[in-house]
């Protein structure tokens, strides 16, 4: 079972196979939580936003296409729709640090030296270390918390021209960088 | 398009992936795009990096027991909860069916009770009737009219055969305690017992026939009093009418 591709297993998990489903978790549980907990720095919303993640998968992995994205990618798009409704929900006030430590990620991370998917994010994710704390926070608050640019102004007490300047220089660089 | 209307737009693109933009800011730019092929082209390259961004964190496991509250969850571990509230169900249809039963039972119960106090009343009144109706053939039998305290009715009076029916209309009725009691009555002011009737809500009359073991032409007149269930022996009660012979 977990040597199936990703698109097998979610559509033995559209036909109802627990197996295939518990394997995809034991695959991505560890990826999807991560987000959430970056959403909600709170561990118990977060295993709460990732268990409503998976409870989608189980009972929409028919609406699922590889066609048009990976079922990670999928998975985390998701979670981020889940995580961010629980933070509007509960109110709760942005966080502007990374808590995560770059030595541990190291730890986590598999064979950076292949072309796979995770090596991607293992690159990018530095990619964003590296970004000014300026740039990096005005990412930050606009994708892993969900506010508007008027909004990241005033949390910051920038003014809103400089929250789209820097907004826009850091989505470059990543551009830049990550493509290089 | 000219070069200084697209670059607006076009510096809005990395907001928009990123889901930063406020609701008119996206409303112009995704009219924009539905015309502008290079703005599209950024916005799919952006698109890619946002979702890169996505899985730009190190891996963080949840707890071990958040695999066992979804699966908690899967069908396979709700199961026997079904089969319990099936089970439960059928025990409930079982017990639902026996109680319908019990009262369907209990119901027949009281409905043979009731039929079978209907037929002892009807065989009664029949039987008074029937009574009355061979002393009114009989040629000696006796009529005496009763006019009493509201009430009205009719005492027939056989002496050869010792036979007493009585009609009688309006007769009030009773509390469950109580009942009507026939006395004769001597020339000496005595009462004997001849027997106990209540009145029939169902009838707008009240028939009582008896066979007396006294002799009748030995008495003067008879008196009903109310008197409790059982009788007495002697009357305690108000007297509901007295009538001679």
């Amino acid at each position: 079972m977990s040597n199936l591709e990703d698109a097998e297993l979610a559509g033995q998990v559209a036909r109802g196979n627990e197996k295939a489903f518990l394997a995809l978790y034991d695959r991505y549980a560890g990826r999807i939580h991560a987000l959430t907990l970056r959403i909600l720095n709170d561990p118990m919303l977060a295993e709460e936003a990732t268990q409503d993640t998976f409870l989608k998968l189980w009972s929409r992995a028919h609406s699922f296409s590889a066609e048009r994205g990976s079922l990670l990618l999928w998975l985390l798009t998701i979670a981020r729709h889940v995580a961010l409704d629980r933070l509007r929900l509960e109110a709760r006030r942005p966080t502007l640090s990374d808590s995560s430590d770059p030595e541990e990620a190291w730890q986590n991370i598999p064979d950076g030296n292949s072309l796979t998917e995770e090596h991607r994010w293992r690159s990018l994710y530095f990619a964003v270390q590296s970004l000014s704390t300026e740039h990096r926070q005005v990412i930050e608050l606009a994708y892993y918390q969900g506010l508007s640019q008027s909004e990241i102004a005033e949390t910051l007490g920038w003014p809103l021209g400089t929250v789209k300047t820097r907004l826009r220089a850091a989505m470059e660089q990543l551009r830049r960088d990550w493509n290089r | 398009m000219p070069s200084n209307k697209h670059i607006p737009f076009r510096e809005n693109i990395p907001a928009y992936v990123l889901g930063a933009l406020n609701a008119g800011e996206i409303s112009a730019l995704e009219a924009h795009l539905e015309t502008c092929v290079p703005c599209q082209g950024e916005v799919a390259a952006y698109r890619t990096l946002s979702d890169d961004l996505l899985m730009a964190l190190p891996p963080k496991n949840p707890s071990a027991a958040l695999r066992r509250r979804l699966q908690s969850k899967l069908p396979s571990a709700r199961r026997p909860l079904r089969q319990s509230m099936k089970w439960s169900l059928g025990r409930f249809a079982v017990a639902s069916v026996l109680v319908v039963l019990l009262l369907l039972d209990g119901f027949a119960a009281y409905q043979m009770q009731s039929l079978q106090n209907q037929q002892a009343q009807l065989s009664h009144q029949l039987q008074a009737q029937q009574t009355a109706l061979a002393l009114l053939s009989y040629p000696g039998v006796q009529v005496v009219s009763i006019n009493s305290n509201g009430i009205t009715g009719t005492l027939l009076v056989d002496d050869d055969r010792n036979a007493i029916a009585l009609f009688a209309w309006n007769l009030p009725s009773l509390p469950a305690d109580r009942t009507y009691q026939v006395w004769l009555i001597d020339s000496q002011e005595q009462r004997v017992n001849l027997g106990m009737f209540r009145p029939d809500p169902a009838l707008p009359f009240t028939s009582f026939s008896v066979i007396s073991s006294n002799p009748i032409a030995n008495f003067v007149g008879i008196g009903v009093t109310v008197e409790p269930s059982g009788g007495s022996s002697h009357p305690t009660g108000p007297r509901l009418f007295r009538v001679g012979f």
